[in-house]
């Protein structure tokens, strides 16, 4: 079932309802984040061939699930990695690795692109690639300095999601008001946050 | 020992470079490939650090690493490669590891490869990220501590020497600098770990 524009349009309305999502490392955050108000939690380390458990809990709690597939373990970040993460009841699949976009949209899944800010010279080529990638979101990292250098950026054709060191209701906000439709964090104190 | 420029001066090696009167700064060599890093390192006057993982056609290993020491006279390495950080001190030079810090999950595994040792300092990307650290994330990158990347005007600059050692700068930045006054305390020794 490739990606629809309802697959993604639903994701988004999430945010829009709340637009803290929670990054779980560790499965022992995982009771918190199911009693946070947040929509969607993004997966960041698992045992990626044990998952199917994990994100039919997420789903109970009516929550989308994201999950990382260059950091869950057991996993390979390629085509057939997509497949199993599909099987496994993924709503959204975050990769580095844009050749990977298509393959996570034919299978049903929304496809998140991270976007890494490591310096600007290395900038363009990072936005060439993400523009290229056919992504349905893209995620920017560390997001924290989305606000620094959002003027370096275009526009994108599509929205973006920020993460990476964001820890306090004035950084997410300041986040949200550079552009993210939202932000992913591991802070708890921020998934109860009424952000908007 | 030597002391670590408070500034680097941003370089791909088309152009001659050199810091600009009245800043003392080095060079930080970067994005170039192998035939014109030979051909330019030669002329550099100032102290050259040298990012080995953006080189064009020079593997960055410890066999790369002598060759830049030895016969180029780089006087800092940068690498995200902890054996290649240890050959540099093996070798009577330094080596700032570095890190990149996307989130504070990937900051954590990437500190766990750093040799901590002396003469390994680090170099974190991209730069402004070291504003928003949290003390204890800050004391634990070991020392000197440079931030690259994203660091584009004077004011940026001197506000992120309040927590590193020394900044990363392009030219346009590094002459506004020289116009401008550097705090005090800038820079670091390096080799004290």
């Amino acid at each position: 079932m490739p990606a629809t524009d309802a697959n993604v349009r639903a994701f988004t309305a999430r945010l829009d309802e709340r637009p803290c999502c929670a990054a779980l490392v560790a499965h022992e955050r995982l009771d918190a984040a199911l009693a946070s108000p947040v929509g969607i939690i993004f997966v960041l380390r698992a045992d990626g061939l044990a998952l199917r458990p994990l994100i039919a809990r997420i789903h109970a709690a009516d929550k989308l699930v994201a999950v990382h597939l260059d950091l869950i373990d057991g996993i390979r970040a390629d085509r057939a990695g997509v497949r199993w993460l599909s099987g496994a009841g993924a709503d959204a699949v975050i990769s580095s690795h844009g050749q990977l976009m298509p393959a996570i949209r034919r299978e049903g899944m929304v496809a998140i692109h991270r976007l890494l800010l490591v310096r600007r010279g290395l900038l363009e080529a990072a936005l060439a690639a993400t523009a290229k990638s056919g992504a349905d979101i893209v995620e920017v990292l560390p997001g924290v300095i989305l606000p620094e250098v959002r003027a370096l950026m275009p526009s994108l054709r599509v929205p973006l999601l920020a993460g990476g060191f964001i820890r306090t209701e004035a950084q997410a906000r300041a986040v949200l008001a550079a552009g993210a439709i939202g932000v992913t964090t591991s802070a708890e104190n921020l998934w109860s946050a009424a952000l908007r | 020992m030597r002391r670590l420029m408070p500034v680097f001066v941003a370089s791909d090696g088309r152009d001659p470079v050199a810091p600009p009167p009245g800043l003392e700064a080095g060079i930080l060599l970067r994005d170039l490939d192998l035939l014109t890093l030979v051909r330019r390192a030669g002329s550099i006057q100032a102290p050259i650090a040298l990012d080995l993982d953006s080189v064009e056609g020079l593997n960055p290993d410890p066999t790369a690493a002598r060759f830049v020491i030895e016969e180029l006279g780089v006087d800092l390495v940068v690498t995200r490669r902890p054996t290649v950080a240890l050959r540099a001190v093996e070798l009577g030079r330094s080596a700032l590891l570095h890190v990149l810090a996307f989130d504070s999950t990937g900051l954590a595994r990437s500190l766990e490869g750093h040799p901590g040792t002396p003469g390994v300092g680090t170099i974190v990307s991209p730069g402004p990220v070291l504003d928003h650290l949290l003390a204890p994330d800050l004391q634990r990158l070991p020392r000197p501590l440079v931030a690259y990347g994203f660091i584009d005007t004077p004011e940026r600059a001197a506000g992120l020497l309040r927590y590193a050692d020394a900044v990363v700068v392009p030219p346009a930045c590094a002459l506004l600098m020289a116009r401008g006054t550097l705090p005090a305390d800038a820079g670091a020794v390096v080799g004290r770990g």
